[in-house]
């Protein structure tokens, strides 16, 4: 989840991450160097000194440790810690060969004839002596040695706060370096990659969002240099050209599209309006032969009015589907009744049988727009009626779901060809010689987001369009 | 080393004893026990200054470590006259001649302390049985014997009686071990303990007296018999007791902390003779 929105984070984002990731690691590693060979020199340092201290101890001590003088090995510590000027030596105890206290410069923590076994506990050799554990104190222990013999022991505490400290205050000043060195060198990689960046962000939003069209950058906006940038920007021009032109031609191809589908329709239609006629003309010959006979003149009114109205909806949904356009009114049963009144002289003159049912109210259609619903479905319809036989079956069925409106149209055809239900299921170019109303379907259906299913069982080609809901329907 | 000991032990034997005193010339020898504040250089330096002046003639002032090498170099006559303790005195009472005794708070004498760490409980010796003491030197009279002759009054030895005795050849010192902790009690020269009180009161702090002993005669000034009635010696003498009429000797001996220099006598050491008797009944 969380890599999944990193993802989608900026790549100058990215590349600032890294920059960061490699500079700790760097850092990280340096200040690992830095600290190591501040350790190994404070703790060489540590040891010159417990090793000058304890030289120091065994040359004055020796003969007082060898003949078991107290008060003399006493006395030479207590000069001995009164004279240091530093306050690195915190204690020191001195045990003859059998290992009891002979003195110590806190007599109280080692009295006199005590073991000092207690005391060398964890006491380290000199050469072994290190700050490095982060213990404020560390203890020495040394052989007393006279001419050769070992003649007691010295444990000495030495205070190595300070360079505990030290090496703290090395590490936290470290840090902060890294921290600081990182952050100057992560933003000057952010702006230097946000500036490389800039010609690709242009583009980028000159590209389209969404599915929208790609849109020229105007020349100022691309650099004057001829470098690789600019020639991608005006490539990119040339492009979005191109898409305009092929947009263009496109919207042109779905109007002529229409009037394609109304080509189709125009022998029935003008059988639909020529077949009327006669029964026209013959009802004005009788009002004119009866016209004292007021039954008959009424009856033939009453027929005139009849097949008067129906060319005008007939005239009125050729009217509409010529006029429809792709901003143009909601979806309304309306519609459903035109493409029927349209599509019918259609399915009759190929003896077809029409199976129409439409279950959806006003409410559910209006989410959707009038012009592509009505093209998608003339199309499938006049689609399914050639496919159909001569008395064959078509049928159409609208239905609202809680998903949308669901169209679906059947035939009880030969099928789809591979080619058309290519047209209709995929983006890839149309092959020259085929119509391009299927691909007129895709495109429509693709614009409402919407999906199309194919279906091919029992004999039938069933082709279903679901429409998702959409919001509120437009006043 | 070895040689340095031969000699030494030459010394003390007195074999070398003409020579010294045929080579002394114009040069009065004289010794000082560590019963002295043996840190203070300016005391010794005034203090030599003083008595030149009056001598009128140098006077060298020695120091030894131990009574014994002070008491074995006047004894060996390496020396013209020496500060030496008491015991000492008695014990080669018939080889020494008495010089002069100092006066301090009015009077020549002076006590031991038996002193203990400020913190510490104990009411008496007898409370420090089986515990670490510091001694001055076996030949002190304040440093050693008061507190020996104590414990033979008990039908003890130090030996016995402490867990462990150690020697700090110095009264400074036995206030050193006990105010550090090294050992528990001490015995030491009330008159240093007093001074020191004075011009180091934050060591004589860390210290409790405990008991002290009775009245004893002074560490004296001293010179071998035989040599009592020398110019040089008879001069010293005259120079000791007068010391405080002069500028210098009075700056010495109020360094000192002492009022002057009497000529004493004997029998202001009948009190440590008495101790060494109970000593020496216990041995």
């Amino acid at each position: 989840m969380m890599l999944r929105s990193l993802g989608a984070w900026p790549i100058t984002f990215h590349v600032a991450l890294a920059t960061a990731a490699l500079m700790i690691l760097l850092g990280a590693a340096a200040s690992q160097q830095v600290l190591a060979t501040l350790g190994r020199l404070q703790d060489a340092r540590l040891q010159e000194f417990a090793r000058l201290h304890v030289e120091g101890l065994a040359v004055a001590l020796g003969p007082f440790a060898l003949h078991k003088d107290v008060w003399q090995v006493y006395d030479t510590l207590d000069r001995a810690r009164a004279a240091s000027s530093g306050r690195r030596i915190l204690f020191t105890v001195v045990a003859d060969e059998g290992g009891s206290v002979l003195a110590a410069t806190d007599p109280a923590r080692a009295p006199v004839d005590s073991p000092v076994a207690a005391l060398a506990q964890g006491a380290l050799p000199v050469a072994e002596v290190t700050a490095g554990n982060g213990a404020p104190v560390v203890r020495v222990a040394a052989p007393l040695a006279v001419q050769g013999r070992t003649v007691g022991t010295v444990v000495t505490e030495l205070d190595v706060s300070d360079l505990v400290a030290q090496r703290r205050s090395a590490t936290l000043a470290l840090l902060a370096a890294n921290a600081a060195a990182t952050l100057i060198v992560v933003l000057a990689n952010y702006l230097v990659v946000a500036r490389m960046l800039q010609p690709i962000d242009l583009l980028a939003r000159h590209m389209g969002a969404a599915g929208g069209a790609p849109q020229a950058i105007p020349a100022q906006a691309i650099p004057r240099a001829d470098s690789v940038v600019s020639r991608l920007l005006r490539n990119f021009n040339v492009m979005a050209g191109a898409i305009d032109a092929s947009r263009e031609a496109g919207r042109r191809l779905a109007e002529r599209e229409r009037f394609v589908s109304l080509g189709r329709l125009s022998s029935s239609l003008a059988h639909e309006i020529n077949n009327p006629l006669g029964g026209l003309l013959n009802a004005t010959d009788t009002i004119r032969t009866y016209a004292d006979r007021p039954e008959v003149v009424r009856t033939s009114a009453d027929l005139l009015d009849r097949g008067l109205r129906h060319l005008r909806d007939v005239s009125r949904a050729i009217l509409d589907e010529n006029r429809l356009d792709r901003t143009g009114r909601p979806l309304s049963a309306a519609d459903f009744d035109d493409i029927r009144l349209l599509f019918e002289p259609e399915a009759a003159r190929r003896r077809q049988r029409l199976d129409w049912q439409t279950a959806a109210g006003d409410a559910a259609l209006g989410h959707h727009p009038s012009a592509a619903v009505r093209q998608v479905v003339l199309n499938l319809l006049l689609n399914a009626a050639a496919a159909a036989p001569e008395g064959g079956e078509v049928s159409f069925r609208l239905t609202d779901g809680e998903d949308g409106l669901e169209l679906a149209v059947s035939d009880d055809g030969g099928g789809l060809s591979g080619p058309d239900l290519e047209r209709l299921a995929s983006d890839r170019p149309v092959a020259p010689g085929g119509g391009v109303g299927l691909r007129m379907v895709r495109d429509f259906v693709g614009s409402m987001q919407g999906a199309i299913a194919h279906e091919r069982a029992g004999g039938r080609t069933t082709i279903t369009v679901r429409l998702p809901r959409r919001g509120a329907p437009p006043c | 080393m070895r040689r340095r000991g031969l000699l030494g032990g030459l010394a003390a034997a007195g074999l070398f004893a003409a020579p010294a005193l045929a080579g002394a010339g114009a040069r009065f020898r004289l010794g000082l026990t560590p019963v002295f504040l043996d840190n203070d250089a300016v005391v010794i330096d005034r203090l030599r200054s003083a008595l030149t002046g009056a001598m009128g003639a140098p006077v060298e002032l020695i120091q030894r470590r131990t009574y014994q090498e002070i008491t074995a170099a006047l004894l060996g006559g390496a020396l013209d006259s020496a500060w030496i303790c008491g015991f000492p005195f008695l014990q080669h009472r018939e080889r020494l001649a008495l010089v002069g005794v100092p006066v301090w708070r009015g009077r020549p004498l002076y006590q031991s302390y038996l002193i203990v760490g400020a913190e510490d409980g104990a009411g008496g010796l007898a409370d420090l049985r089986g515990s670490v003491h510091a001694f001055s030197d076996p030949d002190s009279n304040p440093g050693y014997l008061v507190t020996a002759s104590d414990l033979a009054r008990m039908h003890e030895t130090p030996e016995r009686f402490f867990a462990r005795a150690i020697y700090t050849y110095g009264h400074r010192n036995v206030v050193r071990a006990v105010a550090g902790g090294l050992t528990r009690s001490g015995s030491v020269d009330g008159y240093v303990w007093e001074t020191l009180a004075v011009v180091e009161p934050a060591l004589t702090a860390r210290t409790r007296v405990v008991s002290r002993s009775e009245w004893l005669g002074f560490p004296p000034f001293a010179a071998r018999s035989d040599r009592a009635h020398d110019p040089d010696v008879l001069r010293f003498a005259e120079v000791l007791q007068r010391l405080q009429t002069t500028p210098a000797g009075s700056e010495a001996l109020e360094l000192l902390f002492l009022d002057r220099i009497a000529a004493g006598d004997t029998t202001l050491f009948e009190g440590i003779a008495r101790r060494m008797a109970q000593v020496a009944a216990q041995r």
